[in-house]
């Protein structure tokens, strides 16, 4: 069973309440500079009533990433767990996966005098990159591995109304599931995932 | 007292507008940060899936034939047609003053700093991306603003020249003469038909670079502006995948043209490249290549 695992994010919008813990953690646990956004909170339909809903949201880790597809220098691997992770040693900055990711998820900082932007940043499911597991290195280009000591990542561990879980897929669509049978709706998709997972 | 404190309490709300909870991340002037970038998920089978098919699809290998074809087409023209050879004795015409070949020299300052580095970026994997790429990306935005500078004056300089005539059709037809050895009188103002397509494209295509480059590298605007517009079915994220797709294609059109003009201005015409440098061109080449021109100047000097 843990050969299959599969890792997905899910944001439950008739949970989440955008307290935007998850985003505050992220951010914090990382220590992203400022403008950086891995993970943020959107609400939608602000003020229609029976229509306003919020969700989170940060790189999917998608089935055949798109941006690993289009990346110049192809700085993307794609872990067996299914997460998505890039090499900024490699990484150029030219933005091409900001423009093929669905979910508007990469990050650039604005890099020397031109403010051109520097390399991309993005959600690594908190399992870090490249570089030596928990180096300082790592957590300096990175942030946290949480994954490799076992943890969850941070968004879904302070999630206070568990909108935003993280997980292998079937595990998650397990959770869906029973939560959509607790409310006597049929199987849904959760927003975006046609597009990220196939 | 007591009974009036909610009261002045709802007063003090009301005037005090509250801060909105933990929202510091998020700026609200951002296209990427905001509601649209949800709306636009479903959105991204239009121009997401269409920059993906185009990125992993055609853009290395059109640049690859652009860079081998084309100067592989120059190549066996110099070795089979071979160049034009016109006489630089004899009489000389300013065709060129000064300051036009200082716009146009600071034009090309920026085309050899951005065609080179749009290259690099194009196959940065071969050069081992990184740091190197980074810098070749100054490089280019470094050539954009040389561009952008000489872009209107040059725009305005020649427009009136550069209008088409009724005989840039026959100069189209037989391809500028440029098909065979024989030395003969082309139908040419003071640019040809060839000239005229080049800058045509440098002033619709270079006007669509310096607006998408702009574009991508501001990255994330306000979509005020979009609306002002009318665009606002469009988010600022399908404005970057619009404008990456223009980028990248017309590139391959500028970039092809680009090596053209380099050609013949070194090797297709000897001696072509002077009238950029000290401005005159000779009489044996402006009679036969620009022979509509060469008339009018001749007859110009008679009247007087
Ligand atoms: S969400 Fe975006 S950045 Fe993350 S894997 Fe998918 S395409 Fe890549
Ligand atoms: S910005 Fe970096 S990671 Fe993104 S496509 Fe370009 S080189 Fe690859």
């Amino acid at each position: 069973m843990y050969e299959y695992a599969r890792m997905k994010f899910y944001c439950d919008e008739n949970r989440c309440i955008e307290c935007n813990a998850c985003t505050i953690a992220c951010a914090e646990a990382h220590e992203l500079p400022v403008g950086i956004n891995r993970r943020k909170v959107i609400t939608l339909n602000e003020g229609i009533e029976g229509k306003e809903f919020s969700t989170s949201i940060a790189c999917m880790h998608c089935t055949d990433a798109p941006c690993s597809q289009v990346c110049p220098v192809e700085c993307f691997y794609i872990r067996e767990d299914g997460i998505v992770l890039h090499d900024k040693d490699k990484c150029i900055g030219c933005g091409y996966c900001l423009y093929a990711c669905p979910f508007g998820a990469p990050q650039f900082p604005k890099d020397g005098a031109f403010g051109i932007r520097g390399k991309m940043d993005k959600c690594t499911l908190c399992a870090g990159g490249p570089l030596p597991t928990n180096s300082i290195e790592e957590f300096e280009l990175y942030g946290q591995n949480r994954i490799a000591e076992g943890k969850v990542p941070m968004c879904a561990a302070v999630c206070s109304t568990n909108a935003l879980i993280v997980g292998d897929a079937d595990s998650v669509a397990e959770i869906i599931r029973a939560r959509n049978a607790a409310k006597g709706k049929g199987t849904s998709s959760p927003y975006g995932w046609d597009i990220a997972y196939k | 007292m007591k009974k009036l404190l909610p009261f002045i309490g709802t007063i003090l709300l009301a005037n005090v507008p509250l801060a909105e909870p933990n929202k510091a991340p998020i700026n609200s002037s951002s296209a990427l940060n905001s509601p649209q970038l949800v709306e636009s998920i479903p959105g991204w089978h239009k121009f997401g899936a269409l920059f993906v098919y185009i990125q992993t699809h055609w853009i290395n290998i059109l640049f690859l034939i652009v860079l081998l074809a084309i100067p592989t087409i120059f190549f066996l023209h110099y070795k089979v047609i071979g160049p034009k050879v016109f006489s630089h004795k004899g009489k000389k015409f300013l065709i060129f003053p000064p300051w036009q070949r200082v716009v146009h020299w600071i034009a090309a300052a920026g085309f050899i700093l951005l065609v080179p580095t749009g290259f690099l970026i194009i196959y940065a994997k071969f050069f081992g991306g990184g740091s190197f790429i980074v810098f070749a990306r100054y490089l280019h935005l470094i050539g954009a603003i040389l561009f952008a500078i000489a872009f209107i004056p040059m725009t305005l300089m020649w427009f009136k020249e550069m209008l088409p005539q009724i005989w840039d059709i026959k100069w189209l037809l037989m391809l500028g003469g440029y098909l065979s050895k024989e030395k003969k009188e082309i139908p040419a103002a003071k640019f040809n038909a060839g000239q005229k397509m080049w800058y045509w494209i440098i002033v619709f295509g270079g006007f669509l670079m310096l607006l998408t480059g702009l574009l991508l590298y501001l990255r994330d605007f306000n979509i005020a502006l979009l609306s002002t517009f009318n665009l606002n079915n469009l988010f600022g994220i399908d404005i970057l995948r619009i404008s990456i797709i223009v980028h990248l294609l017309l590139a391959v059109i500028i970039v092809t043209f680009f090596f053209t003009h380099l050609y013949m201005s070194i090797f297709a015409i000897k001696g072509a490249i002077a009238s950029m440098i000290d401005g005159y061109k000779s009489e044996d080449e402006l009679k036969h290549l620009h022979s509509i021109f060469y008339k009018k100047l001749i007859n110009k000097e008679e009247k007087f």
